[in-house]
This record gives C-alpha cells, structure tokens and sequence, in this order.
C-alpha cells in the first residue's frame, strides 16, 4: 500500500477525532466556557500570564513538546509490524494523548495555572507529590541513557554527521552571542545558522569521522566511546548558562523541526512509496517480545507523553486566552506529536527500499532496536532523496536533525537530573551535595552512562540492553501520563461529570504497563540480570503505588461526591 | 485578528525549548521542575517587556487593539503575520523585508506590521508614546484610504 495513502487515512482518523472526539471532551467532560476568565486574564502581568493567540500557543506548545522520541518509539514498534504501531499511534493520539495533553491543560486554568505536580498533591493527596518526583527521577535517568545511545547509534552508522554536530555547537554559541550582544535581527543569523549546518553536511560527507579505530585502540567499542564522549559534553554543556548554548541552538532546531516535517511528508507524496514491511511480522524470532503489552510501552511519545503535562500545565495554562482554545492547543498539539509518529512509521516501513532489506533490519528484536532510530534517519533520507536530495546528503541531514534533537533533550534532561540530586540532598542533609553543582552534574551523568554503557546479560549483543532500557523509558513515561489522568479524572468526577473519558485510557495504560514489567521482571530475574530486574522492580513498585492511589483518589472523590448528594458533610 | 490594530511584542519565552517537552522539560521560575536561576537573563527581559505590557494595556484601553506576546522562535506565525500586516500597509518589497528583518528579533515591538523598536526593549514611557504615535498614523492612514 502507498504510504501516502496511509498518511492520507490517519490525516482523516485525526480530523475526526479533532473535529468529533475533543468536541465532546470540550463540551461534555471538562464543560469549557469561553466566558470564564482564565489565569491569564485573572493574573494578567504581561509576563508570564498573558493572554495569547491561540495559533502562537500552539506554535509555543507544540515546538516544546515534539522531539526525538516519537520518532525513536515508533521505529522500534514496527517490529511487530506496521498495523500494531499505527493503530496504537491513531487510537493513542486520539483517545489517550488528546485527553491527557487537553485535560492537564484544562485542569491547570481551571486551578489556577497550577503545575502537575503540585495540582497531584492537591487533587489526589501530598503523598503523590513524592510519587511524582520519583517517577520523574526513573525517567530522566532513562532519558538521558537511551538518547544518549541513541546519539552514539548514529554518529556510529553515520560517520557523515559528526562534522555538522559538533560544528553546530560552536556555530550556536556564535550566533546566541551575535544576537544576544549586538541585540540585532535573529531572523538572518538563524536562517544562515541552518544554511551552514547544512552545508557542513558536505565537508561531514567527504570528511567522515570514523572513531572505531580510535575506540579499538584503546580496547572499546565505537559505540562506548560515543557514549562517553557524549556524557562529557554534556557534562560541560549543561554547566553553561541556557543564553550561551542551549537557547541559541534552538532558534536553528525551530526551523530544523518544520524543515523535516515537510520533507518526510513531501517525500511520501512525490516519491508514491510503498509499504515493504508486513502488516503484521510473523517471523518472530523464538524469545523475542510479544507486541501486547509491549507495543505499549514501546511507543509512548507518539501515542501518550507524559511528559506534556508538564508543558500543559506549566506554561501553556498561563497564557490560554479563554477556555475553549484549550481544545486547539491541548488536542491538536497532541495530534501534531502523533503525526511525528506516523512520520517515523512510515519511514521505516516505506523508507527502507524492499521487503528483504526491511527483514534484515528487524531480524530479531536487539538488531529492530538498536538499528531503529539508524532506519528512520534511513527512511528519511531515502523520502529527502524523492525531493532531488543526492541520498548520501539526505541520510547525513536526517541524522543532523535527529541528533540535535537529542542533543537539547539531553542537555535540559541532565540539567533538571542535577536540580533533583540537590533537591533529595537537600531532604537528606546531604549538604556538600546539595550545594556542590560539580558533584550533583556528575551524579546526573554517571549514573544514566552507567545504564548506556550497560549490555545486559540477556543477549551479550551490544545493543541489547538499549531495547529493554527504552520500553523502561516509556514505562515511565507512561506512568507520569497516568498519575496525569488521575488527577483529570478525580477532577472530571468531582465535577459531576463522566470521568470514562480518563479512565479507560488510565486503565489501560497502567494495565499494561504493569503487566509489562511483571513479564520483564521475571525475565530479568531468571537471567540473573540484577541491574535491569532491580530497575525494573523499583518503578513496578512505582505502579502499584500509582494504582493503589488512583484507586484510592476515585473512592475519595466518590465518597466525597456521594455526601454533597446527600447533603450531610464528613465526621 | 478582530481588532483594528494589532501591536506585536517580541520577546524570548523562559524554558521555550524546542524537544524539551517531550521528555525532559526544563522549567522555568514558578514550575514544578527547574529553578529561577536557570532563565535569569530572560526573566529580566520579560519584566522589562511586561512593564511595556502593562503599559498599554493601561493607557491605550479605548483603542481596538490587540496584543500579542511572542517568542521570536515561533517563526511560523511571526513571519506570516509580519508579511501580512506590513503588506496591508502597502509597503514595497524592500519596506516588507526591513519590517521583517527587524521584526523577527530577540526583542521587538510591532504595530500593525511596522517594527518600532529591534533588539532592546525601551522604557514603558517610550515604547507608550512610540506606539501611540505610530497608531495616529496608522488611523490617519486609514482615513486616507
């Protein structure tokens, strides 16, 4: 099948679920009145409540929420075949990630402007708060392994990017400084930053930067070494105040992200790809892991993040300018994730030339993981090539794009891993650590590289470890979507409206990812892999602790509801 | 856009980082993850926009304006809406581009497609008389056509 006819159907599922689902979801389950006055009129100070455009919230919001992993997720699913990933994709966005992204938005205006974590300790109770920040500490320490893996993968498989990468980061802080200290246009500096990154793409092509002999003749792999030469950057990286580096870059990411949205979907019109990979893959090899659960946790970012709740409710609630433009912001940035997603399953489906030549790349479930993100940027580069891209350019630009990406998620997800290390220091006493950066930045970066560089015992292949280390990932993720629903649902319900709309999607999500770790765990543990069956125990502890809370909210909230009904008021 | 004019300030947004939210978002002054020193070159700048903000709102309350804050990343609407409005004034190709070019800065103030301060942000009080002077203009303007 045509993968632009595949993109053309889930075009129409999203435009249903957009114009029919979040209409009911808006008028039915969180009652939106354009005439209440939000945050940002109540607390209007210009700065950081302000009432906004909706189509410039949408802009603020999406560009904050897309990143690598939908695309890394997805990739790794179509092991399973392409329908499994594209129904849990469709259905995940429509049903799960439009009612979470919209609802936490909602929720937040409705208490004014609130945070996820602090509307968890109220809406639920102070014990979730907790909860919450150790989901977040599991999920950032997997963040920064498996990105970091992810980056070592394709400067491996693609030596040709090197050059542009590391080339960026001086360019960057060039450009932040030209624009920050000559206070001038960032529209021309930006727009040359990307034409430069681009045509360093040339030199990265003719001077490719293979560090496999370097790496052996210090008796490590390729791929360790990228490893530990990313952790030092960002050791340093994230040390550097966010206007030097981190900032600048991102006027040249902003462009990077649409510039590669289009070319996937221009590509899938002019070229008329097709599908070579199975609807469903029925070779798979003995041992390798079922697609339910596990396609549920595979893909998170893509189908459900929880992570935009933390978008939602931090800053998008400050600026929503009246209720019912949370439905555009909240659903649609949630639909616009998913068609990253879509993108990234098209282009290892469709991107990757013949039926053989996708078999050899999903053989078995370590090659589909640790090559998957190595297919997209494959499948990318092969749709840029339909648009008159020379294919060896086109596969570098891929890679630029993903890495950078990466790169910034990195960089933000080691600095707030220190700022967690201090804040548990602080709880602690541990007051060296608490008040030492060095020290905290260092705990931040040795622990994830120590799960990067970690290879499991399960296979001994080296990138087996990676697979396992990203469905924990989105187990994670997974997790904080679900303490995300909880407390929209708790809300939805003491609003004296249906709650379904949360429940089901909460109750599936954590169905299946606590029925995920249990499989692992076991898997794990008569492997004699202690690491991954203690991380893995410690966040399925985690859910139980979720559930139990969930549970225990929604009696409550019943309970509470069940009084005002009757009109009689608690002991 | 319903109103008449439409004043456009510029300005970078703490924790705005592209691929942040997805899995690591770093928060800025008043969330749940980060601290208030991490954006602190950018807090000052949003204050000091906020005060200019703050000063419209106040003094230009009977003129049918709308205001729009935006990082200058979101290129996307930015530039689109700075072609839009500086062509409706029926400014040439050359007049469209310095708008645009000056627009789209680390900081600026816009009203109706023309860029009135690039790259600093004055004073309450300047930025109030530039902006009212400019809408004088652009009524006068009107009435010509």
């Amino acid at each position: 099948m045509p993968a632009i006819v595949i993109a053309v159907l889930v075009a129409v599922a999203f435009f249903f679920g957009y114009k029919y689902y979040s209409k009911y979801l808006a008028e039915k389950v969180y009652a939106l009145d354009k005439s209440k006055p939000t945050p940002a009129h109540e607390f209007e100070d210009g700065v950081d409540y302000v009432p906004t455009n909706k189509h410039v919230l949408f802009g603020h919001h999406f560009t904050s929420v897309a990143g690598a992993a939908p695309i890394v997720g997805p990739a790794i699913a179509v092991f399973w075949g392409w329908v499994p990933a594209l129904v849990w994709v469709v259905l995940g966005t429509i049903f799960a990630a439009g009612v979470h992204d919209f609802g936490a938005l909602v929720v937040s205006v409705r208490n004014k402007a609130q945070n996820i974590g602090t509307l968890t300790a109220t809406v639920i109770n102070a014990r979730s708060r907790t909860l919450f920040l150790l989901i977040i500490f599991f999920l950032l320490t997997l963040v920064n392994a498996v990105f970091a893996v992810v980056i070592a993968i394709l400067f491996e498989a693609n030596p040709g990017a090197v050059i542009p990468i590391f080339f960026e980061i001086p360019m960057a802080i060039f450009i932040g400084q030209y624009i920050y200290r000559t206070r001038t246009s960032a529209l021309i500096p930006s727009l040359i930053g990307v034409a430069l990154l681009y045509l360093s793409i040339l030199v990265g092509q003719a001077l490719p930067i293979d560090i496999a002999p370097l790496a052996a003749a210090i008796g490590l792999e390729a791929r360790t070494l990228w490893i530990v030469v990313l952790f030092v950057y960002t050791f340093f990286a994230s040390r550097l105040p966010v206007w030097m580096l981190l900032q600048p870059r991102d006027y040249i990411n902003s462009h990077q992200l649409f510039i590669a949205l289009a070319v996937i979907f221009l590509g899938i019109l002019v070229g008329w790809d097709k599908l070579v990979a199975p609807a469903f893959n029925t070779h798979l090899p003995e041992g390798s892991p079922f697609w339910f659960p596990f396609l549920f946790i595979t893909i998170a970012c893509g189908a459900i993040s929880g992570f935009h709740s933390l978008v939602s409710s931090g800053t998008t609630s400050k600026q929503l300018d009246n209720e019912e433009d949370a439905r555009y912001v909240g659903y649609f940035g949630a639909v616009g994730e998913g068609s990253l997603a879509l993108g990234a399953i098209l282009a290892c489906t469709a991107g990757v030339g013949t039926y053989a030549a996708w078999q050899e790349k999903y053989v078995d479930f370590p090659t589909a993981s640790s090559g998957a993100v190595g297919n997209f940027v494959a499948g990318v580069g092969h749709f840029a090539n339909n648009l008159g891209v020379p294919l060896g350019i086109a596969t570098i630009f891929a890679a630029v794009v993903v890495i950078s990406f990466a790169a910034t998620t990195m960089d933000t997800g080691v600095r707030l891993q220190r700022y967690i290390v201090q804040e548990i220091a602080e709880i602690a006493h541990i007051t060296p650590l608490a008040r030492n950066i060095t020290i905290a930045t260092a705990i931040a970066v040795i622990v994830p590289m120590g799960l990067a560089l970690y290879p499991g015992k399960a296979g001994g292949d080296a990138g087996f470890a990676f697979g396992y280390l990203w469905q924990l990932f989105g187990t994670t993720n997974q997790l904080t979507a679900g303490l995300a629903l909880a407390v929209i649902a708790v809300w939805v319900f003491t609003n004296n409206r249906n709650p379904l709309a949360q429940i089901i999607p909460l109750t599936f999500l954590l169905a299946m990812t606590t029925w995920a770790l249990f499989i692992n765990l076991g898997k794990f543990y008569s492997e004699g892999d202690w690491l991954l069956t203690v991380l893995n125990a410690i966040i399925f502890i985690l859910a139980v602790w979720l559930i139990i809370e969930a549970i225990g909210a929604m009696n409550r909230a019943r309970g509470e509801r069940d009084r005002v009904r009757r009109g009689t008021t608690p002991q | 856009m319903n109103a008449a004019h439409r004043i456009i300030l510029v300005r970078e947004w703490d924790a705005q980082v592209s691929a942040s939210g997805c899995c690591g978002r770093l928060g800025g002054e008043n969330t749940e993850l980060g601290d208030k020193d991490t954006f602190a070159q950018n807090r000052c700048e949003m204050e000091a926009m906020g005060e200019v903000y703050r000063a419209l709102k106040a003094e230009l309350v009977d003129v049918d304006m709308d205001i729009t804050v935006v990082d200058p990343r979101t290129m996307i609407w930015l530039v689109p809406t700075l072609l839009r409005d500086s062509r409706k004034r029926g400014l040439g190709i050359g007049g469209i581009w310095s708008q645009l070019r000056r627009g789209v800065s680390y900081n600026a103030i816009i009203v109706d497609g023309k860029t009135l301060f690039s790259g600093r942000i004055p004073t309450a009080e300047v930025a109030l008389e530039a902006v009212k002077e400019e809408l004088d203009l652009r009524e006068s303007e009107l009435a010509v056509v």
